[in-house]
C-alpha cells in the first residue's frame, strides 16, 4: 500500500532514469509490441520472446525494429520445460535484464500499440520490477479496443486472428512475436485511418 | 536479424527486378523499407507533387495510375501485387507526371531510392528492367495485357509530345568541347572556361581524353583552398573520364551518369578513352532533350529515311494536337507548331525524292498551297502543292520538266503514305498542269487575274495562298510579286474574288437554324468548312490582296494585320479573327474525334451550349460580307 513511499528515495538504474527523462517531450512515434509468454499470469510467467516495430508517419518502418528471444534458463529449468526452441531460433538471444533494458531504450517515449497490450505491459512491468524499476509510463493503444470502438461493440473480444480476417491481413504460417507485431502494425494502420486519428 | 525484413525479402524475390538480386541484398533493401497502408481511394502521390524519396512495390491490393486532363481521369495502368511504380525519382528531377491512387485498400512497400540506387548501378539486369519499365509508354492501351505483371509504365507524357522514342533518340551535345593539355595551369583554364562559357574542360594526352574538370571541381577543389590556382590542371582533374560512343541515346547517357555519378560524359570516336574526343554531353543536354519541344519532332523528321518514319511522326503530331486542344492551349499556337511540323514533313519528302532521283537539273521551289500554304492545317487533309522551276533553254525543257514531274509524283506518293490524301482536284506538283517553269506560271497568274472567269474552271482561290516547302525562296518571291503587281487596281479580279467569297452558302437559315446537308453520306450534318470557314478564309485573302499585304498567309494573322491597316473596321476584322480560331477548333475537335478532316459536324452530338457558341461565331461573317460588298461595290447578284 505504501510501496510508493518506500520507492520515493530509491535510486533507479541508469537506463530507467534515461527512459523517464524522455517523457519530457511528446512522441509522434508509435511502437507496436507483441510478447510471447509462458502463460497468462504476470506473476508466475515470464516473457519468452519480444517483437516490435516502429510506426512513423503512417508507415511501418521495417528497419526500426526490436526483437529478441529471452533466455529464461532458470524458469524453464524450474518448470521442467525444454529450451529447444531457444537453441533453434536464429533471433538475437538475450538474458531477461539485457532484453528489457534494450527494449526500454528502444521504445522510449513512443505510444505503445498492441493486441491486448495491457497484458504485454503487465508482463514487462513485472520484469521491470525484478530490475528495481518503476512501471512503464507510455500511453498504450489496443487494436481490439480500437476495432470495437469503430463498430461500437462492447460485449465481445476479438482475437488477433479474427481481426486479421476482418481486415483481410494475410496470415502467415510462421508464428512469432515479430510476426504478431507486424500484423498488429498493419491492423493499427488500417484502424487508425478508419478512426481518423 | 529482422524476421519481417526476411519475409519481405522473400516476397520481393518472386518479382522483377528483385529476382536478379541475392537474398542478402534483398534483406538489406527490405530492412530500409517502409510499409504504407492505403485506404480505398487514398492518393499516394499526384501529378505535380514533389518527388518522393522512394519508389513503390504493391504488397497487396491494387493501385491505379492515372493522369487527369480537363477534370477527366484517364486510367493508365493498374498495379497489382508485386508491380513496381513511382520510378520517376530514379530518372528525372521534375515532379510526378501521374497520380497513384489506391483502387482498394492496399499495402505498398516504399523502397528508398538512396538504398536501391547502388543495386541499380551494380546490376545491369535491374538497370535494364527499370529503364524499360520507365520508358514503356502505354497511353494507348493496346499492349497493356502483354505488360501485365511485367512492366508498369511510369513515364507518361500525356500532355507533351514526348514519347518512348525520345528516350532512344540521340542527343544533341557540344561537339567542340574545350580540350587542354595536362600541363596547363588551373588559372588559365578557369579563364578559358569563363570566356567560352563552358562548364567543363577535357584534359587530353595525345588527343586521348585522360581526365575532366568541371565547374564543380573548381568549386570544391580550388575555391576551398585545397589546391592553388597556379597548380597544373592535372592535379584536380577527375580521371578517368567516362566515355561514350557518338550516337549515344538519351536513356543510355542518363543511366551512365547515374551509374558513375558524374555530370558530364565525354564522347569519343569509338567510345573508349583510347580514341579522339568528339564532344561532351552535360546534364544540361539531357534536360534540353527531355523538354517538351516540338523541335524533337522536327529533328526526327530531318533524320527520317522512309515514309513510314514520317507517318509515325505525323501520328505523334496528331496526339500532340489533340492533347494541346485538351489543355486549352490557344489554337494559334497549336497551328503554328503543327504547320511547322507539317512543313518539315513535306520538305523531308521532297528531299527523300531527290535522294532517289539525283540532284535536280534546275533550281525549283515546291510550294504548299491551300490550307498548308496558309499554315492552318491541323488535321490530315488533302495535300495541295505546286512546283515551279526556273526557266531553262527550250532544248532542255522537256527533260527538265520530265524530272520535276517524276519528283512531284514521288513526293506526293510519299506524302500519301504519310497520310495526306491526294488532292481530288489534282492540285499537286505531280500534275503536269501545276508543275511548270516560272515563265509559264507567270503567264498562268496573269491570265487568271486579268481575265478571270474566262477559264475559271481552272482558277481556284487556293493558288493564292502559298508557302515554300522546299527549294529556292526567290521563286516564291517572284510569284508573290506577280500576284501583287496584277492585283493593283484590278477591279475585275477583285470583283471575281469578291463574288467567289460571297457565293459561299450561308451557315444559318432565315430562322437562325443551322443549314444542314440534305442528302449524301453526310446527310443532316453541318458543313463547317464550306459554310463557316471558307467565307472567312476567302474574305481575309481578298482584303490582304487588296491592301497589298505580303508575306502573311495565315487567315488569323491576316485579320490581325488588316485590323492594323484598316483601323476603321478593326473591330470586324478582330471578331473575324476570333471567330476563325473558334471555328477551327470546332473543326479540329470533330476531325480528331472521327479521324477525318472534320469538314462535317454532327450537330446531334453537340451540346446546346456548343451549338450556341458555334452560332455566335457566324455573326462576324455577316459583317465581313457587308464589308466586302461595300468595299468592292458588289451586290449579291452582280
Amino acid at each position: 500500500m505504501l510501496d510508493w513511499l518506500k520507492n520515493i528515495n530509491k535510486e533507479y538504474p541508469e537506463f530507467w532514469k534515461e527512459y523517464l527523462s524522455k517523457f519530457e517531450t511528446k512522441s509522434k512515434r508509435f511502437v507496436v509490441l507483441s510478447t510471447e509468454t509462458s502463460g497468462m499470469s504476470p506473476v508466475k510467467d515470464v516473457i519468452l520472446s519480444l517483437g516490435s516495430f516502429a510506426i512513423v508517419d503512417n508507415s511501418v518502418v521495417i528497419g526500426d525494429n526490436f526483437e529478441a528471444v529471452l533466455l529464461q534458463y532458470k524458469f524453464l529449468h524450474d518448470n521442467g520445460l525444454s529450451n529447444e526452441f531457444i537453441v533453434e531460433s536464429k533471433m538475437k538471444k538475450l538474458v531477461e535484464p539485457d532484453a528489457i533494458k534494450s527494449l526500454i531504450g528502444y521504445i522510449g517515449n513512443a505510444v505503445l500499440v498492441g493486441h491486448h497490450i495491457h497484458f504485454d505491459v503487465e508482463m514487462i512491468n513485472a520484469a521491470l520490477d525484478r530490475l528495481d524499476c518503476g512501471r512503464l509510463k507510455n500511453e498504450a493503444l489496443d487494436v481490439d479496443v480500437m476495432h470495437r470502438k469503430l463498430l461500437d461493440i462492447n460485449d465481445k473480444q476479438f482475437s488477433l486472428d479474427e481481426l486479421c480476417d476482418i481486415y483481410k491481413i494475410p496470415k502467415s504460417d510462421r508464428n512469432s512475436a515479430s510476426e504478431d507485431a507486424y500484423k498488429t502494425a498493419l491492423l493499427f494502420l488500417k484502424l487508425k485511418s478508419r478512426l481518423g486519428i | 536479424m529482422n524476421t519481417i525484413a526476411a519475409h519481405i525479402a522473400d516476397f520481393l524475390k518472386d518479382y522483377q527486378p528483385f529476382d536478379n538480386l541475392t537474398f542478402e541484398e534483398l534483406s538489406e533493401i527490405a530492412t530500409s523499407i517502409r510499409v504504407v497502408n492505403l485506404e480505398k481511394h487514398k492518393t499516394l502521390f499526384q501529378i505535380n507533387d514533389v518527388l518522393h524519396d522512394s519508389f513503390y512495390v504493391v504488397a497487396s491490393g491494387v493501385i491505379n495510375l492515372s493522369v487527369i486532363a480537363d477534370a477527366e481521369e484517364t486510367l493508365l495502368n493498374k498495379c497489382h501485387k508485386g508491380d513496381i511504380f513511382g520510378l520517376r525519382p530514379f530518372f528525372a528531377k521534375n515532379n510526378y507526371m501521374m497520380t497513384a491512387k489506391a483502387r482498394e485498400e492496399s499495402i505498398v512497400y516504399a523502397i528508398p531510392i538512396a538504398t536501391f540506387r547502388p543495386f541499380v548501378a551494380n546490376n545491369t539486369l535491374v538497370l535494364n528492367f527499370l529503364l524499360e519499365s520507365f520508358a514503356t509508354n502505354t497511353p494507348n492501351h493496346h499492349d497493356k495485357e502483354n505488360l501485365r505483371g511485367k512492366l508498369i509504365s511510369d513515364n507518361v507524357f500525356y500532355s507533351d509530345q514526348q514519347s518512348e522514342i525520345q528516350y532512344f533518340q540521340s542527343l544533341t551535345y557540344n561537339t567542340s568541347p574545350l580540350t587542354v593539355l595536362t600541363t596547363a595551369v588551373i588559372k588559365d583554364i578557369a579563364k578559358l572556361m569563363t570566356e567560352e562559357i563552358s562548364s567543363s574542360v577535357i584534359i587530353c594526352e595525345n588527343n586521348f581524353p585522360i581526365g575532366i574538370v568541371t565547374d564543380r571541381d573548381m568549386c570544391t577543389k580550388i575555391a576551398t583552398g585545397r589546391f592553388q590556382i597556379t597548380d597544373s590542371i592535372a592535379t584536380i582533374m577527375a580521371s578517368p573520364v567516362i566515355t561514350v560512343v557518338e550516337n549515344v541515346s538519351l536513356a543510355e547517357a542518363q543511366l551512365l551518369m547515374l551509374k558513375y555519378n558524374v555530370t558530364h560524359l565525354c564522347v569519343t570516336l569509338d567510345g573508349t578513352a583510347k580514341s579522339v574526343v568528339k564532344g561532351i554531353i552535360s546534364e544540361h543536354d539531357l534536360i534540353i532533350a527531355q523538354a517538351s519541344n516540338p523541335g524533337v519532332l522536327i529533328k526526327e523528321i530531318k533524320r527520317s529515311q522512309t515514309p513510314k518514319d514520317l507517318k509515325q511522326i505525323r501520328e505523334r503530331l496528331t496526339d500532340l494536337i489533340q492533347n494541346s486542344i485538351h489543355k486549352n492551349i490557344p489554337i494559334s499556337h497549336i497551328t503554328n507548331i503543327a504547320s511547322e511540323i507539317n512543313l518539315a514533313i513535306i520538305k523531308r519528302s521532297v528531299e527523300l525524292s531527290i535522294l532517289d532521283l539525283g540532284s535536280p537539273p534546275a533550281r525549283f521551289a515546291w510550294l504548299s498551297i491551300g490550307s498548308q500554304g496558309r499554315k492552318e492545317q491541323l488535321l490530315m487533309t488533302d495535300q495541295d502543292s505546286i512546283l515551279v522551276f526556273e526557266d531553262v533553254t527550250p532544248d532542255k525543257y522537256r527533260e527538265v520538266k520530265d524530272y520535276f514531274l517524276r519528283l512531284g509524283r514521288r513526293t506526293t506518293a510519299t506524302l500519301e503514305k504519310v497520310g495526306f490524301d491526294l488532292c481530288p482536284n489534282g492540285h499537286m506538283g505531280s500534275n503536269m498542269l501545276w508543275c511548270k517553269s516560272l515563265t509559264d506560271w507567270t503567264k498562268q497568274y496573269n491570265s487568271w487575274m486579268n481575265t478571270p472567269g474566262e477559264n475559271s474552271n481552272d482558277l481556284s482561290s487556293l493558288f493564292f495562298d502559298f508557302e515554300i516547302a522546299f527549294g529556292e525562296p526567290k521563286i516564291e518571291e517572284a510569284l508573290e510579286n506577280i500576284i501583287f503587281k496584277n492585283a493593283k487596281n484590278n477591279t475585275l479580279f477583285f470583283d471575281f474574288l469578291g463574288n467567289d467569297a460571297l457565293k459561299k452558302n450561308a451557315p444559318l437559315s432565315f430562322f437562325k437554324k443551322f443549314i444542314i446537308e440534305e442528302d449524301g453520306e453526310n446527310k443532316d450534318k453541318f458543313d463547317i468548312k464550306t459554310r463557316a470557314l471558307m467565307p472567312l478564309i476567302d474574305g481575309a485573302r481578298l482584303f490582304t490582296l487588296h491592301y497589298n499585304i505580303k508575306g502573311v498567309n495565315n487567315t488569323y494573322m491576316r485579320f490581325k494585320q488588316l485590323a492594323m491597316i484598316d483601323p476603321k473596321n478593326a473591330e470586324i476584322y478582330l471578331n473575324c479573327a476570333d471567330a476563325f480560331q473558334t471555328l477551327s477548333k470546332f473543326r479540329t475537335i470533330e476531325g480528331l474525334k472521327n479521324d477525318d478532316c472534320g469538314q462535317f459536324i454532327n450537330l446531334n452530338e453537340m451540346s446546346k451550349i456548343d451549338k450556341e457558341k458555334l452560332k455566335n461565331n457566324f455573326a462576324p461573317m455577316r459583317e465581313l460580307e457587308e464589308l466586302i460588298k461595300g468595299k468592292f461595290k458588289l451586290t449579291q447578284f452582280s
